[in-house]
C-alpha cells in the first residue's frame, strides 16, 4: 500500500478497461494465431451452467463425481444467498467461475484433470472445436472449503491465500476484457468468443428459470454471455444486394457489433432498417437486453428473430435480388423506367434551351450541377410539394386580393398576408421555390439577400432597387436604374435572419414596408424562432418547409445520376441524403466532386464520403456530458478510438473537465450490472475512488498546463485525467434531463467567485483590524471571528436593539464599519450561517444598528485608496429643488455657460468642485445665480 | 475595550513569558547594531509577531506603535491594478504580498526597491536602517523568493528585513541562508499556563488550574486561541468552576459533521452531499489543508483501530497534492472517496485495493 505503488499499479492493469472496447480490440488480433495450437489442452467445462448444454452433447460419462459436486454446491447454498449473507460465502461461489485464473493455477489443476477426464474430450472437440478456455478450473480445490466458509464462519479465513483474493477480484470485476487478459499471460488459452458465443443461445433459454433463484448464478450466466468481443466477428461477403427487399429491426445489444455497426450492415446489402417492429417486418435481430416492448411485438406479430450468427449467415446464404418476389421487381423495373424517361426529358430540355439562346446561352456542361440540375417545374420539386402549391396560389390570387384590400382570407387563409415568410434548414430548396413559383406565375422576381446592405434608411429607400438579381435584370435590362417595380413583381427578400448589426433597423423597416406593399414579398430565413424575426411573425404567413425524406430525393438524385452516367446505388444515395440531413445541395456538390474521379460509387465509399462532408457540429457540455456518462460510448461494443473520445473533451477543453466533476457520481455504472448486494457496494465505492483520483491527477496536470511553465503539450494527458478516464469508470444510466440528479452546471464556478469575493472583503477586516490585531486572513477567520461572535452579533440577536451602543463601541474597538460587520456575518457557517443568523435579528435592530452606526463618528484606520478619487457621498437633507424656478431660467442657462467659459476660466476647477456634489437639479438652479453675480 | 489577546499583549522583550533564550539573543542582537535579516517561523498563536513587534521596540523605541495604515496600487504588467496593504510606522514597513496573488513579484520589486533606494529620513532614529516585515512569506511565489534575493544582499546597508512564516519548508534555500533563522516555537503547557494566569491576574479574576488545563488541552498549542477561549468562557461562565464545555468554533464544529457523514453512510449521493459543504467551507475562507486535517482527526476518532493509519497516510498523499493542483475541492472529494472505500472495506473485512 506504499502511495508510491498506487500510480503505477493503475495505470498497469487498468489501461485497458479504461481504453474501453477499442483497448481490446487492439488486442485482439495477437490471439487467433494462438488457436492451433489447443490440442494439447484438453477443453474442460464444468460449469454449473454450460453444463446442461455439454451433458446433452457430451458422452455421459460426463457427470463424473467431480462435476456433480458443484452442482451440489449450487444447491446448497440456495437459502442463503439472502443480502445479509455473509461475504465469504457470497465470494466463495465467485471462485467457480474464474476462469481468468493465472497461469499457475491453470497448470496445475490441468494437470489434475487431465486424466480423468480425457474420455470427455473427443466429442466436446467436435461442438466447440476452436475453444480453448478453460472453465471451472479449479471447482475440485474449492468445494470442500466452501461449505465451511458459508455455513460456520460468517467472515472468511484471514488465511486465505491473498492470490486467491485476487483471482477473485478479477474474475468479477472486469467483464469487458477477459479476452486480452486471458492471452496475455498465456497464449494457448487464445480464446474464440465465437466459437463460445454459438451455445449460447441455446443454453440460455433454460439458464433463465435458474436466473432467479441464484444471484450468483445470474451474474455468472451474465458474464458468460456477456463478454462482447467486439470486432471478433468478421462481416460476411455476401451477394451484394442479398438483403434487398427485407426490412429488419434490431434491439438489444449484440456481441461483436454495434448498434451502428449492425444497422449500416444490414443496409450495406440493401437491407431495410426501421425502429419498430410491425407486422411487415421480415427479421427481428435480437441481441442481450432486448426491449420489451419490441418482445411484445414480436410476440404479437409472430415475427422472425434472429440472434447475430444467423444475421450473418442470412447475409452470406441468402442470393440476391432472384429471390425477391414478383412485385417488388415490377416496381423496381417501373421506378427505372421513370429515372431514364426523367433523364431524357432533361436531356431535351438542356438541348433546346441550348438552340433557343444559342448566342448567349452559357453550355450547361460548364454550370454547377446545382443550377444545372435545379427544378424546372413543380414536379421536380423534391418534398414541401403541399407548401408550394400554397405559396403558387398564393401568388395566383395576389392580384384579387389586392383589389379587396386583404380582407378575403381565400382558401388557405393566406389571402390577408402581404408577404410570405418561408423558414426552414438550408438546402431543401427554398429559394429555389420561391423563383420557381414567381416564375411560373409570371411574376418578376427581385432578390435581396445577405449581399446587399438592408438597414433601415436602405430598406426604406431602397425598394428602387439598384441593386438586384441578375435575371429579372437581364430580363427587362433596357432601365438603367435596374427594374422598375411593377404589378407584375415579387420582393423575395433571401435570408432575412441574416440582417445582421450592419443593417441596423432593418427588419423592423421592412415590417414597416410588408404592411403597406403593394407587390407580394416572400421573405426566406433559416431559423423561425430567431429574436429577430419576432416583428415579421405577425405580418406575414409563415411557411414552414421541412427536410425532404431520403426517399423524395431518391429519384430526382437516380435521375441525375443516370444522366451524368454515374453508377451509383440508391442506398448509398441514401446514405449521402441522410448524412447531410438531406441537404439536397450538398448531395449534388458531393456527387459532382466525385464525378470527376471516378463514375461509380459503393456502400463503403459512400460511407466515407459522407463522413468527410460531415457538416462539423459543436456540441454543448451538457451533450458531451451526457454522451460521455451515457451507457454506450465506453460499451464493449463501441467504436470509438481513445482519440475520438479525448476529442469530446477538446470541443470545451475549459469547461468538460468541471462537467464531469461535477455530474460522475450521478451515475449508474454499467460495469456494475452483475454485482448485487455487498459486493455491489464495495465495487461501486471502487470505481468512484478510481474516478475520483483520476480527477485528482487531473488537476495536478491542470496546474501544470496552466502555472508558470505552461506545458500545454499536456493537454491529451488532462483529456485522458480529467474527463475520459472518469467517464470509463462511470459510465452508464442516470442524470437524465428531468431526474433526481440530472446532469448539473458545474458548482465550482460559482462557489470560487464567492470565495473570492468573501476572501477580498476579509482582507478589508484584516487590515481593518491590523492595527490591534497581529494575526493574518485564516487567523482573524479561524480564531478571531469566532471570538468576536459573542460580542458584536450575538447580543443583537439575544437583546436586541437595546444592545446596538454595546456592539457598536466594540466595532469601534476594532475599527470595524457596517460593512464589515455584514462580512462577519456571511462569513459564519453551520449555526452561524449567515441566514440562519439574521433570521434572528430583528429588522428593527438591524435598521437600528445601521442607523445608529451611521449617525456616530468612528475612528477610521486609513483611508482606501480608491475611495480618494470618489466623488464623496451627496449629504442628505437640503432644499428640493424649485422646478418651476430651473425652468424658467432654462433660456439664460444656456447663454450663461458660454459666458461662464470665456470669463472666467480659472475658476472653472473651483466650479467642478461645488457642482460635483449637487444634486441633479441643483446646477440648473445654481447656474442662473452665479450667472447674476458675474453680471453684477 | 479590546479582546484580551490584544490588551494584554506584551509590548517588550523584558515583558515575555516563554522562550527567554530568544528573548535575550533578540535583546544582543538589537544592541550589537549589526542586526542581520530574520526569518520567524513557528505555528499560529506561538508569538511571532509579538516578537517582532517587541525586537522593533527594542531597536527603535516606542515610536515603532505608532503605526498608520496606507494602501498603495501597483500595476500588474497586464495593467491591472493590484491593492495592497501596507503597516508602517517612522522606521519599519510591513507587506502582505500574498495579498496580490499572482502578482507579488510586483509589489516586491517595486515596493523594495523604493525602500531601500532611500535612506532613513530621520536623523535622530537609533538606527540607520530601516525595517521591511514581510508576512505569510512562506505563501510568497516562487519569483517573488528569487525577486527577494538579490534585494536582500544589495541594499543591506539601508534595509533589513524580517519575514514570517509559519513553515520553512516552502521558502528557497536562497532566502533562508541569508537569513537568521528564528524558531518560535508552539509554548507547552507550564508556559501556557503562566500565560493564562498572567492574563487573569491582569484581568482581576482567579483562573482555577483545572480551568487553565481544559483551556490548554483544547487550544493545542495556539496562545491566541487559548486566550480568546478564556475570554469567551469567562463570559459565559464567570465563575470558571465547575464542567466547562469549550465553545468549538463555527468551522470545526461544521468540519465535525462531514466527518459524521462520511461514517455514517458510503454513497454516491453522500459525497455529493459532502461537496456541498466543503464548498461551504471553502468559500467562507477556511483553509483547505485545515479543512483536511480537522476532518481527518475527526474521522480517526471514529474508525477503528486498523483503519487509522491508512486514513492518515492518504490525507497526508491528497494535501499534498492539494498544495501543488489549483482546484483544491478534487483532491478533498478524492480523499473522500477513498476513505468511504476504506471504510466499507473493512467494514465487510474486505480488502479490495491489494487486487489491483
Amino acid at each position: 500500500m506504499a502511495p508510491s505503488q498506487k500510480p503505477n499499479k493503475s495505470t498497469g492493469s487498468d489501461i485497458r478497461s479504461f481504453f474501453g472496447g477499442s483497448g481490446s480490440q487492439k488486442l485482439r488480433p495477437t490471439s487467433p494465431a494462438a488457436q492451433p495450437v489447443p490440442e494439447k489442452k484438453p477443453v474442460i467445462e464444468i460449469s454449473d451452467d454450460e453444463d446442461m448444454p455439454s451433458v446433452k452433447n457430451a458422452s455421459p460419462s460426463k457427470p463424473t463425481p467431480r462435476a456433480s459436486l458443484p452442482s451440489a454446491l449450487q444447491n446448497k447454498p440456495k437459502p442463503a444467498v439472502a443480502p445479509r449473507k455473509s461475504v465469504g460465502a457470497i465470494v466463495a461461489p465467485m471462485d467457480v467461475d474464474s476462469d481468468d485464473e493465472p497461469v499457475i493455477k491453470k497448470r496445475k489443476v490441468a494437470s489434475a484433470l487431465l486424466s480423468s477426464d480425457e474420455d470427455d474430450t473427443p466429442p466436446k472437440k467436435k461442438k466447440i472445436a476452436r475453444k480453448a478456455t478453460i472453465l471451472s478450473s479449479d471447482d475440485d480445490d474449492e468445494p470442500p472449503k466452501k461449505p465451511v466458509a458459508s455455513g460456520s464462519k460468517p467472515k472468511p479465513k484471514p488465511r486465505l491465500s491473498k492470490s486467491k483474493k485476487d483471482d477473485d477480484f478479477i474474475a468479477s470485476s472486469d467483464d469487458e476484457e477477459p479476452a486480452p487478459k486471458k492471452s496475455a499471460p498465456k497464449p494457448k488459452a487464445g480464446p474464440s468468443k465465437a466459437a463460445e458465443k454459438r451455445p449460447a443461445p441455446n443454453g440460455k433459454s433454460k439458464e433463465e428459470p435458474s436466473k432467479n433463484k441464484f444471484n450468483w448464478a445470474a451474474a455468472r450466466a451474465a458474464k458468460l454471455a456477456g463478454p462482447a468481443a467486439p470486432g471478433s466477428k468478421a462481416v460476411p461477403d455476401g451477394a451484394p444486394d442479398c438483403l434487398a427487399g427485407l426490412s429488419f429491426v434490431f434491439t438489444g445489444e449484440l456481441s461483436s457489433f454495434s448498434r451502428d455497426e449492425s444497422v449500416d450492415i444490414a443496409k450495406r446489402f440493401g437491407g431495410r432498417v426501421v425502429g419498430q417492429p410491425s407486422g411487415k417486418t421480415d427479421y427481428v435481430v435480437l441481441g442481450d437486453n432486448a426491449g420489451p416492448s419490441k418482445l411484445a411485438a414480436i410476440k404479437k406479430h409472430g415475427l422472425a428473430t434472429l440472434n447475430e450468427d444467423e444475421f450473418l449467415n442470412l447475409i452470406v446464404t441468402r442470393k440476391g435480388t432472384g429471390k425477391l418476389d414478383e412485385k417488388t421487381l415490377k416496381k423496381m423495373e417501373k421506378e427505372k423506367e421513370a429515372i431514364q424517361t426523367a433523364a431524357k426529358e432533361m436531356e431535351k430540355r438542356e438541348r433546346k434551351a441550348a438552340k433557343d439562346t444559342s448566342s448567349k446561352a452559357i453550355d450547361p456542361s460548364s454550370q454547377l450541377w446545382t443550377t444545372r440540375y435545379a427544378p424546372q417545374n413543380i414536379k421536380e420539386i423534391c418534398g414541401n410539394k403541399l407548401q408550394v402549391e400554397k405559396l403558387q396560389q398564393w401568388l395566383k390570387d395576389w392580384p384579387n386580393s389586392l383589389k379587396s384590400g386583404f380582407k378575403k382570407p381565400g382558401k388557405n387563409g393566406m389571402n390577408v398576408f402581404r408577404a410570405v415568410l418561408i423558414t426552414g434548414p438550408p438546402g431543401i430548396g427554398k429559394t429555389t421555390s420561391a423563383h420557381m413559383v414567381a416564375k411560373l406565375e409570371g411574376f418578376t422576381p427581385i432578390e435581396l439577400n445577405a449581399s446587399d446592405a438592408r438597414s433601415k434608411k436602405l430598406v426604406e429607400n431602397g425598394m428602387n432597387v439598384n441593386n438586384t438579381s441578375l435575371d429579372g435584370y437581364i430580363a427587362g435590362g433596357r432601365e438603367k436604374d435596374g427594374v422598375t417595380i411593377t404589378d407584375r413583381t415579387v420582393l423575395i427578400m433571401d435570408e432575412v435572419d441574416g440582417m445582421s448589426s450592419g443593417d441596423r433597423g432593418g427588419v423592423g423597416a421592412l415590417n414597416a414596408i410588408i404592411k403597406k406593399s403593394k407587390v407580394p414579398i416572400i421573405c426566406i430565413a433559416n431559423d423561425r424562432g430567431a429574436q429577430k424575426l419576432k416583428p415579421l411573425i405577425a405580418t406575414t404567413f409563415n411557411m414552414p418547409f421541412s427536410r425532404p425524406s431520403a426517399q423524395m430525393i431518391r429519384s430526382r438524385l437516380l435521375t441525375i445520376a443516370f444522366k451524368e452516367k454515374m453508377k451509383v446505388p440508391a442506398n448509398v444515395l441514401d446514405q449521402l441524403v441522410q448524412s447531410s440531413q438531406s441537404d439536397i445541395r450538398q448531395v449534388l456538390n458531393m456527387l459532382s466532386t466525385w464525378r470527376l474521379s471516378s463514375d461509380t460509387m459503393d456502400f463503403d465509399e459512400g460511407k466515407t464520403l459522407a463522413q468527410m462532408n460531415q457538416k462539423y457540429t459543436i456540441m454543448s457540455p451538457f451533450d458531451i456530458t451526457n454522451k460521455m456518462l451515457g451507457p454506450y460510448l465506453f460499451s464493449a461494443t463501441a467504436r470509438e478510438s481513445l482519440g475520438d473520445k479525448m476529442e469530446y473533451y477538446f470541443q470545451d477543453h475549459s469547461f468538460m473537465p468541471l462537467f464531469m466533476q461535477e455530474n460522475y457520481l450521478k451515475t449508474e455504472p454499467s460495469s456494475l450490472r452483475n454485482y448485487d448486494g455487498p459486493m455491489r457496494q464495495l465495487k461501486s465505492l471502487e470505481l468512484m475512488d478510481k474516478a475520483a483520483s483520476s480527477i485528482s491527477d487531473g488537476d495536478l496536470v491542470d496546474a501544470l498546463i496552466h502555472g508558470p511553465e505552461q506545458h500545454w503539450a499536456l493537454m491529451p494527458l488532462h483529456a485522458v485525467c480529467s474527463t475520459v478516464r472518469p467517464a470509463s469508470f462511470r459510465y452508464g444510466m442516470g442524470g437524465h434531463y428531468g431526474s433526481d440528479n440530472a446532469f448539473s452546471f458545474p458548482q465550482w464556478l460559482g462557489q470560487n467567485s464567492k470565495q473570492t469575493k468573501l476572501s477580498r472583503q476579509l482582507g478589508d477586516v484584516q487590515i481593518r483590524m491590523r492595527l490591534k490585531v497581529s494575526g493574518d486572513k485564516s487567523e482573524i477567520r479561524q480564531s478571531y471571528l469566532p471570538a468576536l461572535f459573542p460580542h458584536i452579533v450575538r447580543p443583537l440577536m439575544d437583546v436586541g436593539a437595546s444592545a446596538v451602543p454595546e456592539v457598536i463601541e466594540k466595532m469601534d474597538e476594532y475599527y470595524l464599519s457596517k460593512e464589515d460587520w455584514d462580512t462577519i456575518v456571511e462569513l459564519g457557517v453551520d449555526q452561524q450561517k449567515d441566514d440562519l443568523v439574521l433570521k434572528k435579528i430583528s429588522a428593527a435592530t438591524k435598521t437600528n444598528l445601521t442607523k445608529k452606526y451611521n449617525a456616530s463618528e468612528h475612528p477610521i484606520p486609513f483611508y482606501k485608496a480608491t475611495d480618494l478619487g470618489k466623488v464623496p457621498k451627496k449629504l442628505p437633507g437640503g432644499p428640493a429643488p424649485d422646478i418651476e424656478d430651473a425652468f424658467d431660467m432654462d433660456e439664460p442657462v444656456e447663454e450663461a455657460s458660454d459666458d461662464d467659459k470665456g470669463k472666467d476660466g480659472d475658476d472653472i476647477s473651483k466650479n467642478k468642485l461645488i457642482k460635483a456634489p449637487k444634486k441633479k437639479a441643483a446646477p440648473k438652479e445654481k447656474a442662473p445665480k452665479k450667472e447674476k453675480g458675474g453680471n453684477k | 475595550m479590546s479582546l484580551w489577546v490584544d490588551q494584554y499583549r506584551p509590548r517588550a522583550l523584558d515583558d515575555l513569558h516563554y522562550h527567554q533564550g530568544l528573548s535575550a539573543r533578540l535583546k544582543s542582537l538589537a544592541a550589537s547594531g549589526d542586526f542581520p535579516h530574520m526569518l520567524f517561523y513557528g505555528p499560529s498563536g506561538a508569538g511571532k509577531k509579538t516578537r517582532i513587534t517587541c525586537t522593533l521596540r527594542q531597536l527603535f523605541g516606542p515610536g515603532v506603535e505608532k503605526l498608520k495604515i496606507d494602501q498603495r496600487v501597483f500595476l500588474s504588467p497586464s495593467k491591472r491594478k493590484i491593492e495592497v496593504n501596507i503597516v508602517q510606522s517612522n522606521f519599519h514597513i510591513e507587506i502582505t504580498p500574498s495579498e496580490a496573488g499572482n502578482y507579488d513579484r510586483v509589489v516586491i520589486q517595486e515596493l523594495l526597491k523604493e525602500i531601500a533606494q532611500t535612506q532613513q529620513v530621520d536623523l535622530n532614529a537609533k538606527q540607520r536602517f530601516k525595517v521591511v516585515i514581510i508576512n505569510e512569506a512562506d505563501s510568497l511565489s516562487r519569483d517573488a523568493q528569487a525577486a527577494l534575493r538579490r534585494t536582500m544582499e544589495k541594499y543591506m546597508s539601508n534595509m533589513r528585513i524580517i519575514l514570517c512564516a509559519n513553515s520553512t519548508s516552502r521558502l528557497i534555500a536562497p532566502i533562508k541562508s541569508r537569513c537568521l533563522l528564528m524558531r518560535v516555537a508552539a509554548p507547552n503547557e507550564d508556559e501556557m499556563q503562566t500565560v493564562l494566569a498572567h492574563v487573569a491576574k491582569r484581568a482581576y479574576f482567579d483562573l482555577p488550574p483545572e480551568a487553565a488545563q481544559e483551556i490548554i488541552k483544547d487550544s493545542g498549542g495556539n496562545l491566541r486561541k487559548a486566550i480568546l477561549v478564556l475570554e469567551a468562557l469567562k463570559m459565559q461562565s464567570p465563575d470558571l468552576t465547575g464542567p466547562l464545555s469549550i465553545a468549538k468554533p463555527d468551522w470545526e464544529t461544521y468540519c465535525q459533521k462531514v466527518a459524521g457523514l462520511i461514517v455514517t453512510e458510503q454513497t454516491p449521493a453522500r459525497v455529493m452531499e459532502i461537496r456541498a459543504k466543503f464548498y461551504e467551507l471553502l468559500s467562507h475562507c477556511i483553509p483547505p489543508t485545515v479543512i483536511l486535517k480537522t476532518v481527518a482527526e475527526a474521522v480517526v476518532s471514529q474508525v477503528d483501530e486498523t483503519l487509522k493509519a491508512e486514513i492518515m497516510h492518504w490525507a497526508a498523499f491528497y494535501e499534498v497534492r492539494m498544495r501543488i493542483g489549483s482546484k483544491k475541492i478534487y483532491h478533498l472529494e478524492a480523499w473522500v472517496v477513498k476513505v468511504m472505500s476504506l471504510y466499507k472495506q473493512s467494514f465487510y473485512q474486505f480488502d479490495i485495493s491489494e487486487f489491483e
